[in-house]
């Protein structure tokens, strides 16, 4: 306040500069921007040094105004100070949001800035052309002076550009949609540094026409250099006003959400359209999404910020969320501790889910295991016993062609042969039950065609699917309707049935309906509810309508990729 | 008459081959796998090549793969497709279009040697042979309202015979009965089922094959 009412009365006072009622309040305008800003961000985070440095750019803006005054020491001091204020500004600009300059970059960036604005800049004071008020005069060489000064816009305004360049930059590593209040501050500290080398570049280059020009220029830029931090003042603000954001969370919450519910109410209430959820599950030592399926916070995510919440010391979950949002931990804190309860219910819902998704991996695991087994003994039989009994057949059937005469050894012949011939009936049904060959050979709709021809009553057959399925789904869809029209025949009393298999949205639908009497059901027997397993085991569903005396519908339905 | 064989057990290709050999059939050349089958089939255009449903590598469709290759592209020569199950499905695709030249039976039948080395012959001739389990299987299948109930017995016998691919020369010489007696049947039989009376022996067999599928 006291530097802002000094740099008013200097400047209303001030014999050298023109209309001094608006220089004095782009100058108080720019002060205090920044002088409240720091200070608000001090006093809520006194451990960040962002604050500090804030209220440091105001008092070198503060420093700089001291040219308007029109005794000799204040106005050297002020000149020594022009350039330091853009300077401290592309310092702020970098060091946002810690208060700290990250990367060796950066640090160079501001470096240079600062040994341009004040040690080269003090230089070029001593050698004259600041005016007779120019106390660090010591030779008179303007020239000199002059052709030093333009150099040094040059860089500085180079320096701004470059931090554009970096905003740019970070941005995009960032990689996803920014937080609003930030995106916005971004925006206006980029904006701010453009029309800081724009106005430096116009003052060496005569890029205006007209001293009026200029000054408009220079007026606009204080006005964007000092709207910078207000902007960032307003974030601040909305960040208090997102804690309110945390009650209508607590209120929201009372109903028990679902899990992605809770995900959707706490990025509402911190402001962070980006936030995802993950849950400890101690049972499996791992994270796991809402889905149940494991997930690893952090693996992939390179730029995102990561909130361990915890409960009486166990923890609970993680929050994967945009860094900005470390600045406001108090906002976490409320948000996280709102949730409490709602989380820990989420928690035991994904860890029953991954749960389940265990005992479906597992299942589907058994049912493969078993199905290769049975394909190899199916193999086994078909190569070994079926082949030899062939072959033999057909030896005893040369040797008989050698016995001309013998009746006796010939009938005998033919009963050996008759014998074989029903051990291989035997065997194919026996192969075929073990695993249904044809399948896998030649697909589903080539082995529906039997089953449709063997079935005890008529069946109208309509297969739509294009091409092969994968062979597990073609299997269970094969079982699926081997076991229907059998349970048709024993119990439906139906004179019809229908198999048909198509395309569903994203899976295969197998339905299976007759006409009869009714009253089946998925539990009832092992028949279907193994082909319930077996669908089930593929993230597959079986349901059946059955209503008395109404016909019967089985339904199966089990996801494959189209 | 030249025969090629693909079938990948040596027990029943030798088997075969002999068998064959022993009926005055040229066996030109025996294989294991489905893509020396079409070689041998491309260079010396046999009259009839007898495949293993289940050839290497896969055990899974090679064998049906490569008949119905040689079917659409050298219809001059014969297809007997040899399996150890028979499938209605795999009947209807091998006929798909044409039962000429091609036939489908159960690996079983090899030892009735008379009938297979006649079916041999009629396949390489022109003609086709499909296993009785198939016709038996669609014969029974249920259907509504069974146009075959109006069928006599005898006149059921001679349609088995008749989808079963043989002659009415050879339905006679099994039945022991007269040539003009099959003959009759065999019209009474397609004025039953409402078809129209086919030309050749394998047309008539594909009409019935259909017929009876629907």
């Amino acid at each position: 306040m006291a530097a802002a009412s000094c740099t008013t009365l200097l400047a209303l006072t001030s014999d050298h500069i023109p209309e001094p009622g608006v220089h004095a309040g782009l100058a108080v305008w720019g002060i205090l921007a920044f002088a409240l800003a720091g200070t608000v961000a001090w006093w809520r985070r006194p451990e960040s040094r962002f604050g500090i440095l804030m209220v440091v750019a105001g008092a070198t803006w503060f420093l700089a105004t001291l040219t308007s005054a029109n005794l000799a020491v204040p106005y050297t001091i002020g000149l020594v100070f022009d350039l330091v204020p853009a300077v401290a500004f592309l310092h702020v600009v970098l060091a946002f949001p810690n208060g700290r300059l990250e990367g060796p970059f950066e640090r160079s960036l501001v470096a240079v800035g600062y040994a341009t604005a004040l040690g080269v800049h003090t230089i070029g004071m001593t050698l004259g052309g600041f005016g007779p008020d120019n106390l660090a005069e010591l030779a008179s060489r303007g020239t000199a002076s002059h052709r030093l000064e333009n150099v040094q816009l040059v860089v500085i305004s180079a320096l701004c550009l470059a931090g554009v360049v970096l905003l740019a930059l970070r941005r995009r590593e960032a990689g996803r949609p920014l937080r609003r209040s930030l995106a916005r501050l971004v925006d206006s500290f980029a904006l701010a540094l453009v029309m800081l080398a724009f106005l430096f570049l116009s003052a060496v280059f005569g890029l205006a026409s007209g001293e009026t020009s200029f000054e408009t220029i220079r007026r606009v830029t204080f006005f964007f250099v000092g709207l910078a931090p207000l902007v960032f003042l307003v974030g601040l603000l909305q960040a208090r006003l997102a804690r309110s954001a945390v009650g209508d969370l607590i209120v929201e919450l009372r109903t028990d959400p679902a899990p992605t519910d809770l995900r959707d109410a706490l990025s509402r209430a911190v402001r962070d359209p980006s936030l995802t959820l993950a849950y400890w599950l101690p049972e499996f030592q791992t994270y796991a999404g809402v889905d149940g399926r494991p997930v690893e916070p952090g693996a992939d995510d390179t730029g995102r910020a990561m909130t361990l919440i915890d409960r009486d010391g166990e923890p609970v979950a993680a929050l994967l969320h945009d860094p900005s949002l470390e600045d406001e931990p108090e906002l976490l804190a409320a948000a996280t501790a709102g949730a409490g309860i709602a989380l820990e219910n989420a928690r035991l819902q994904v860890e029953l889910r991954a749960r389940l998704e265990e005992l479906r991996g597992s299942r589907a695991r058994m049912v493969d295991v078993a199905d290769k087994e049975r394909q190899r003994l199916e193999r086994n039989l078909h190569d070994g016993a079926q082949q030899r009994l062939i072959a033999l057949s057909l030896e005893l059937s040369l040797l008989g062609g050698e016995l001309d005469g013998d009746k006796h050894a010939q009938e005998r012949l033919t009963r050996a042969r008759h014998e074989i011939a029903a051990s291989l009936a035997e065997l194919r049904e026996i192969a075929r039950g073990i695993h249904p060959a044809v399948v896998s050979g030649h697909g589903l709709g080539v082995a529906l065609e039997q089953l449709a021809a063997l079935a005890p009553l008529p069946v109208k057959l309509s297969v739509e699917t294009e091409g092969r399925l994968p062979e597990a789904v073609e299997v269970a869809a094969y079982y699926l309707v081997s076991e229907s029209l059998a349970n048709v025949g024993k119990y439906a009393d139906a004179s019809f049935a229908t198999v048909a298999v198509r395309r569903g949205a994203d899976g295969v639908i197998i339905e299976v309906t007759d006409d009869g009497v009714g009253g089946a059901d998925t539990e009832r027997g092992t028949g279907l509810r193994g082909i319930a397993d077996r669908l089930e085991a593929l993230d597959g569903t079986l349901r059946a309508w059955s209503p008395a005396g109404g016909g019967t519908r089985i339904r199966g339905e089990i996801p494959c990729a189209p | 008459m030249r025969a090629v064989i693909a079938e990948d057990s040596v027990l029943l290709r030798e088997g075969v081959a002999g068998l064959l050999r022993a009926h005055d059939v040229d066996v030109v050349g025996c294989c294991e796998t489905a893509e020396d089958l079409m070689l041998k089939v491309r260079s010396y255009s046999p009259d009839i090549a007898i495949v293993d449903i289940r050839l290497p590598p896969t055990h899974r469709d090679e064998g049906l793969r490569a008949a119905l290759e040689i079917r659409s592209h050298h219809p001059g020569v014969g297809v007997l497709v040899l399996s150890q199950y028979v499938e209605v499905g795999l009947a209807l695709k091998l006929f798909e279009d044409t039962a000429d030249g091609a036939g489908y039976l159960l690996k079983d039948r090899i030892s009735d040697v008379t009938d297979f080395v006649a079916a041999v012959r009629r396949i390489a001739e022109g003609g086709s042979a499909i296993d009785p389990i198939i016709v038996s299987t669609l014969i029974s299948r249920h259907r509504e309202d069974d146009p075959l109930v109006a069928l006599t017995p005898r006149e059921h016998e001679v349609l088995v015979l008749m989808a079963e691919g043989r002659s009415n020369q050879g339905i006679a010489d099994r039945l022991v009965i007269t040539l003009r007696a099959v003959e009759k049947y065999v019209s009474s039989i397609f004025g039953k089922l409402g078809l129209p009376s086919a030309g050749s022996d394998s047309r008539r067999v594909l009409a019935v094959l259909l017929y009876l599928r629907a």
